[in-house]
């Protein structure tokens, strides 16, 4: 090249060497302004612009600064860089949904931010630093925040046991128990009881195969036109435990078939003692007076009957044993007579008590049952169903097991099948890759999936075995919560050690009181160290509570403590001596250790301070807005008209200087009584007394109603 | 917390409101069960969104202060016909809007008596602890009608 053409070449070369320079320039100087965009910095900028426009500017900047925030919890593998768009989390002044987001602080909870950061409640990418990444599911994460709605579920991963702050949770895990969710499924924390259905090895003698055809069929019986259940009862389920299994005439026809044929021995009928039977047998009054037997005895407190008042169905009664409105139509007579005498003849494991009747007793209710509580139409859908082939009890033997029916019910000789369903002590961990949504058109969340799991199984797992349930919005709700706090065991060993167990206590005594307990089945309501239900009062501490004497007139005669409850004590026709041997129990085994009766029932009540008592009872005090005395006063505690008898001093005076020590949770208010004041008021209360007690059954008079 | 804002009501005071002529509709089966929210007791359509002061709140509500405070409760029929003077509903923000925080948590933690009111409101300070007694004033506030207006705040000691 000559020397000449050098020159302008190499002005060439540098013309084009200075424009790439100044584009090479202009290229690094976009990372910086885009760094300088960045979603998290205009975040951090938009709070210090928002917080100039608050009152309290100087506090909410005091700790900000440009760099990301971070809570680094090692032990928990917690790396949270939430905060650093969130930078107010805990700056008091702006609770509330009038502060905008990402500024608002958090609402106060018992858990503070800085000691457990926020994907262990909240779930999301701790680590993010884009919106997206930080709360949505994406490639590389999937684990989405989680609704507030469904927050409680979170509680639940650490916290195994029910707390009084989280309803829902509480509520959900409820439901799973109640539904027997672990009949079919392994469930964190949620054991399998020894019954779930009930043991069908000889049902044959118990209902007729249309009735079974029915209950198969649709397993309820108190529904409108429509086959919805019309209910909406206090205290009572909604929904019948058995779920619908959408089975096909065959399979109907095969299922009724083969359990129908299963009756083992014929039931012998009970020989009534033939005055009663020609006494009461044509007696139109008889199945009135057992109507008024079955209100009397309380049958009420744990089978519930549908009333229908005003055009609105309601259940009134417990959800402890089935709903019994329709029972007459489905039931035997010889049966039912043999199931009142003894229910654990017939299912071992029933938590109906055996009660002593009296056969007039007997055979009223038992009219009253099989004439009363029947519906004519009940079974008016079911076809007429030819006598049973062996072949189709064939078929409905291996249905049973193909549906997976003998994960809830026995029946002798068939094997059980636990574990029919997929383990779910880990549901609430799952990543969204590993669940089936087949064809479904919902999100793909978990949350999405278990609530369409729940309601239609079919729609997001056509072969799916699992039947369907119906649940309120509310209950839906519960039971995912519950789901998602069965989270598996905790991921980090500082996660680990802040699971707290549930506790599991048994209380199941032996001897004499333990024949009699076993018989009532008092654990079925009542609580005993922690084991047993919480329907009925807490009875660890009775023997401090309760003298003696009034406990054996009580347990043969349930009087009326609260007149509003709904659900009370059953009569159980016990006799004296299995009173007595409870009684007896009750008073030496079942004491507070702060209460010393001795030291209590020595001293003397003068009639000076039962007159102070009664003063501060009714001025100083107004105990009167809460409890009865004769027939006034307020309904909200138990009436006191024979305190006397009833309360023990001892346990008056320990009750009156601190409620909540003797019974957690009560709704007796701690007040600051001076040891005077105490003395006075049990004094007072001593002197209260009934001599002629009420007859059983009779109305109570609580004031105000 | 130094500033607490929170909403809140709750008890005896038992300024007469007399022609308020409110109908309440308290719900207690139903609003027993959702936490989180509370149907307005004057009208059922409404539901008031609670927060997790407010719902703690309305849990120890329906424990402690229902029975005089509401015209249904869980066990059906109330108590407050049998109390005199007659008890503030819950939501009677008439009476209870003009009450101050502090007011309503010495009517909950003292009682009727110390504030020279009926006795037949009993103290709760030593059965609540101080902060159930704002979670319960926090519900108070919450189902206010007519609504709870905070008082502007003083901000930044």
């Amino acid at each position: 090249m000559p020397a000449e053409d050098m020159g302008r070449v190499s002005f060439r070369l540098r013309y084009a060497f200075a424009v790439s320079s100044v584009v090479f320039v202009a290229v690094l100087a976009i990372s910086p302004v885009k760094d300088l965009h960045r979603e998290w910095k205009q975040y951090k900028r938009g709070y210090v612009r928002f917080a100039e426009t608050r009152p309290d500017t100087k506090r909410l900047l005091a700790d900000v600064h440009p760099g990301i925030d971070q809570i680094w919890l090692p032990d928990m593998n917690v790396v949270d860089r939430c905060t650093t768009c969130h930078q107010a989390m805990t700056q008091p002044s702006l609770v509330g949904a009038s502060v905008p987001q990402p500024y608002r602080a958090h609402p106060s909870v018992p858990h503070s931010v800085t000691d457990w950061g926020c994907v262990i409640c909240h779930r999301g990418q701790g680590p993010a630093t884009e919106v997206a990444e930080a709360h949505e599911t994406t490639l590389a994460w999937e684990q989405p925040l989680l609704s507030v709605k469904f927050i409680q579920g979170s509680c639940g991963s650490c916290h195994r046991g029910d707390l009084p702050q989280t309803p829902k949770l509480n509520r959900g895990r409820q439901l799973l128990e109640e539904f027997n969710c672990a009949g079919c499924h392994r469930l964190e924390g949620i054991e399998r009881p020894e019954m779930l259905g009930p043991d069908l090895t000889r049902i044959g003698s118990k209902t007729s195969r249309a009735w079974i055809y029915k209950w198969l069929k649709d397993p309820r019986t108190i529904t409108d036109a429509n086959g919805n259940v019309v209910v909406d009862g206090y205290e009572t389920e909604e929904e019948p435990r058995m779920p619908k299994f959408n089975l096909e005439e065959g399979e109907l026809r095969a299922l009724s078939a083969y359990l129908s044929s299963l009756s083992g021995q014929p039931v012998t009928s009970y020989p009534f003692n033939p005055r009663v039977v020609a006494a009461l047998e044509r007696s139109p009054e008889a199945v009135t007076q057992g109507e008024v037997r079955f209100r009397q005895m309380f049958c009420s407190t744990c089978h519930s009957l549908a009333v229908t008042r005003a055009g609105e169905t309601k259940l009134i009664g417990g959800d402890i044993g089935p709903e019994l409105t329709k029972v007459g139509t489905k039931v035997n007579r010889d049966w039912l007579v043999a199931w009142l005498r003894d229910p654990q003849a017939y299912l071992p494991h029933s938590k109906m008590p055996r009660y002593e009747w009296s056969d007039e007793d007997l055979f009223r209710v038992t009219r009253y049952i099989t004439e009363q509580l029947t519906d004519s139409d009940l079974l008016k859908d079911v076809p007429g169903l030819p006598a049973v082939t062996p072949e189709e009890i064939q078929k409905g033997r291996r249905l049973f097991l193909e549906k997976g029916c003998a994960s809830c019910h026995r029946i002798e000789g068939v094997p059980s099948q636990k574990d029919f369903g997929p383990d779910l002590s880990a549901l609430g961990a799952k990543n969204v890759s590993q669940l089936e949504f087949s064809e479904s058109k919902i999100p793909r969340t978990l949350v999405a999936y278990i609530q369409a799991k729940i309601t239609n199984p079919s729609s997001v797992n056509p072969a799916a075995r699992m039947p369907q349930y119906h649940l309120t919005a509310d209950d839906l709700d519960a039971v995912t919560i519950a789901l998602l706090a069965m989270a598996g065991p905790p991921a980090s060993p500082g996660m680990r050690r802040l699971v707290v167990q549930q506790p599991a206590p048994v209380f199941r005594p032996a001897g004499a009181f333990g024949k009699v307990y076993e018989r009532y089945k008092c654990y079925v309501c009542h609580k005993f160290n922690g084991f047993g239900g919480d329907l009925a009062p807490d009875l660890s501490y009775e023997g401090s509570r309760a003298r003696r004497d009034w406990l054996v007139d009580f347990l043969k005669s349930p009087q009326t403590l609260r007149p509003t409850l709904v659900l009370r004590m059953p009569q159980f026709n016990m006799t004296s001596q299995e009173a007595n041997i409870l009684a007896d129990y009750l008073s030496m085994a079942l004491q507070h250790p702060s209460v010393d009766l001795d030291a209590e029932e020595a001293r003397s009540f003068t009639p000076q301070m039962a007159a102070l008592g009664k003063e501060l009872y009714e001025v100083k005090y107004q105990c009167q807005a809460c409890h009865t005395i004769g027939y006034t006063g307020g309904y909200v505690g138990p009436n006191l008209s024979n305190a006397g008898n009833w309360l023990t001093p001892a346990w008056t005076e320990a009750w009156l200087r601190n409620p909540q020590a003797l019974v957690l949770g009560t709704g007796e208010p701690r007040r600051s009584f001076t040891n005077e004041e105490i003395r006075a008021l049990t004094a007072y209360l001593q002197t209260l007394r009934q001599v002629a007690k009420p007859p059983a059954g009779a109305a109570s008079h609580g004031a105000g109603q | 917390m130094s500033s607490k804002l929170n909403p809140l009501l709750l008890v005896c005071l038992l300024t007469a409101m007399a022609g308020c002529g409110k109908q309440p509709v308290a719900q207690p089966d139903a609003s027993a069960r959702a936490y989180d929210v509370e149907p307005d007791w004057n009208d059922a359509q409404r539901v008031i969104p609670l927060n997790f002061r407010a719902a703690q709140g309305k849990r120890i509500f329906y424990i402690q202060c229902v029975w005089c405070h509401a015209d249904a409760t869980p066990a059906g029929p109330s108590n407050r016909s049998n109390v005199t003077p007659t008890p503030p509903l819950m939501n009677d923000g008439i009476t209870l809007n003009k009450e101050s925080d502090a007011t309503l948590r010495n009517a909950i933690a003292l009682g009727g008596s110390a504030l020279g009111k009926s006795a037949m409101m009993p103290p709760y300070g030593r059965t609540l602890s101080d902060e159930e007694i704002t979670d319960l004033i926090a519900y108070i506030r919450a189902i206010a009608q007519p609504p709870y207006q905070p008082p502007p705040a003083t901000v930044g000691k």
